[in-house]
């Protein structure tokens, strides 16, 4: 019979079922196998968690202060907010966008005029392009991964709901109408970069923002079922982690300094 | 006598907010602890503090008290971690960059002295830091807080094979990370 494999080892360190009667009566019998699982016992009993930095003795009450303003915060502001958020996301973005344009700006300046030692600095209007279109590419890539991993979030805590008797979903309802006016703004700036894979997530991820944004306070059974069939249906959490990691290599890949 | 978590619940829904003060200072150390694990500082665990109690605050109305009260606030402290997590390495770009050249031992550092000291700790917490959102927290919940697979699944939203393997991935790459401090041991 074959060895157990690296992750049937780790399965039977935490004692995990799943292993397999065969498998396990292997592990009792095979010298090569207990040793490997003997092995990765010592490198896991070292894994230790790392200290937590404890917070002062007032921690509770201190938190409790900052949290009881936030609260009425949110009652006082909550018929508000909603309607600033596409407007505030607009000028983060813009923000974001500037000061990595700045900062790209200030590079190319530099190398040109470290290129150009007889002459007075110039600014390349091409390399300027480039720069400005390379900062605005990251800005979306960095938003629009953060919007799918949210998004990911709002669906994965509806679908594993129970769906029986009436369910409060205020929260995810909550989070899906401000994830609907960034979903908006970011499916238009995708079009217009050409990132076709990225815009048809956000457009079939539209309706069911749209769906849960308009959803009562408490939804019955059925209509949680109807949602959570939407969700799955279109297989939505999957590919949320399919293009978020695309985005995610797109992301690192605009970071990562290149030769010239 | 103490009022248990379900009677300040309970309180909170009726209106009576000093219910949910007795709630925040009963349990906001803990969620901070387990933030902590998540995030691996102090302010960011801090913001998920704030984070979780806020959505809790909202969401209570949902609470069915199937499980329990701190169960389901870590629930909502490990989205919240794993939200600030993503943020985090997305605005910093280190996405999944390959290797980190800070995980090399340093070159006074001998296996033998490190194993026993707080480098150790440090290598832990600087390779955990290179896993993903997921495969952290899958592997923070299993090995450090015992949680079994299929719940770790329900947390993430995945399927135990899937599950199965985020923790796999976690151990595999900090087992690679770490070769260099445990080597000569195991």
């Amino acid at each position: 019979m074959n060895h157990l494999s690296p992750d049937e080892l780790v399965l039977s360190y935490y004692g995990e079922p799943g292993l397999g009667a065969g498998r396990a009566e292997h592990l009792q019998q095979c010298d090569v196998c207990r040793d490997e699982l003997a092995s990765l016992s010592v490198f896991l009993d070292r894994v230790t968690p790392a200290e937590v930095e404890e917070p002062a003795g007032d921690y509770e009450a201190r938190t409790w202060d900052r949290l009881q303003w936030r609260l009425r915060g949110q009652r006082r502001t909550s018929g508000t907010w909603k309607t600033w958020l596409a407007a505030a996301a607009m000028i983060a973005l813009a923000f974001l966008g500037g000061a990595l344009w700045k900062s790209s700006t200030r590079r190319v300046v530099t190398s040109s005029s470290v290129a150009t030692t007889t002459t007075a600095p110039s600014v390349d209007p091409a390399a300027h392009q480039l720069a400005e279109s390379k900062s605005r590419d990251r800005v979306l890539l960095v938003v629009v991964g953060e919007h799918m991993g949210q998004s990911e979030r709002v669906l994965i805590e509806l679908t594993n709901l129970t769906a029986s008797g009436s369910t409060d979903i205020t929260t995810e309802r909550d989070r899906a109408q401000d994830l609907l006016a960034s979903n908006r703004l970011y499916r238009t700036s995708a079009l217009q970069r050409g990132e076709e894979s990225v815009a048809t997530l956000l457009d079939e991820l539209e309706p069911v923002l749209l769906q849960i944004a308009h959803a009562p306070d408490q939804v019955s059974a059925e209509e949680l079922r109807a949602i959570q069939k939407r969700v799955e249906a279109k297989g939505l959490v999957f590919k949320l982690r399919v293009v978020r990691a695309d985005v995610d290599r797109d992301t690192a890949a605009s970071t990562r300094p290149t030769n010239i | 006598m103490e009022a248990t978590d379900l009677e300040l619940v309970e309180r909170v829904r009726s209106g009576d907010d000093e219910g949910f003060r007795l709630l925040v200072e009963r349990h906001s150390r803990g969620i901070y602890r387990a933030a902590y694990r998540i995030t691996g500082n102090a302010a960011d665990a801090d913001d998920v503090v704030q984070e979780t109690f806020l959505r809790a605050y909202r969401a209570l109305g949902r609470f069915d008290g199937r499980a329990s009260f701190p169960t389901w606030l870590h629930r909502i402290a490990i989205n919240g971690s794993l939200d600030l997590i993503d943020a985090r390495k997305r605005r910093e770009g280190k996405i999944n960059d390959g290797e980190d050249l800070s995980l090399l031992p340093s070159s006074h550092a001998t296996p033998d002295r490190v194993m026993h000291g707080m480098e150790m700790q440090r290598a832990v917490a600087r390779a955990m830091e290179r896993l993903t959102g997921n495969e952290r927290t899958a592997f923070v919940l299993r090995h450090f807080e015992g949680m079994p697979l299929e719940d770790i699944g329900k947390v993430l939203g995945t399927q135990l094979n899937a599950t199965k393997n985020t923790v796999f991935r976690a151990v595999k790459k900090l087992r690679a990370h770490l070769q260099p401090y445990t080597g000569s041991l195991v």
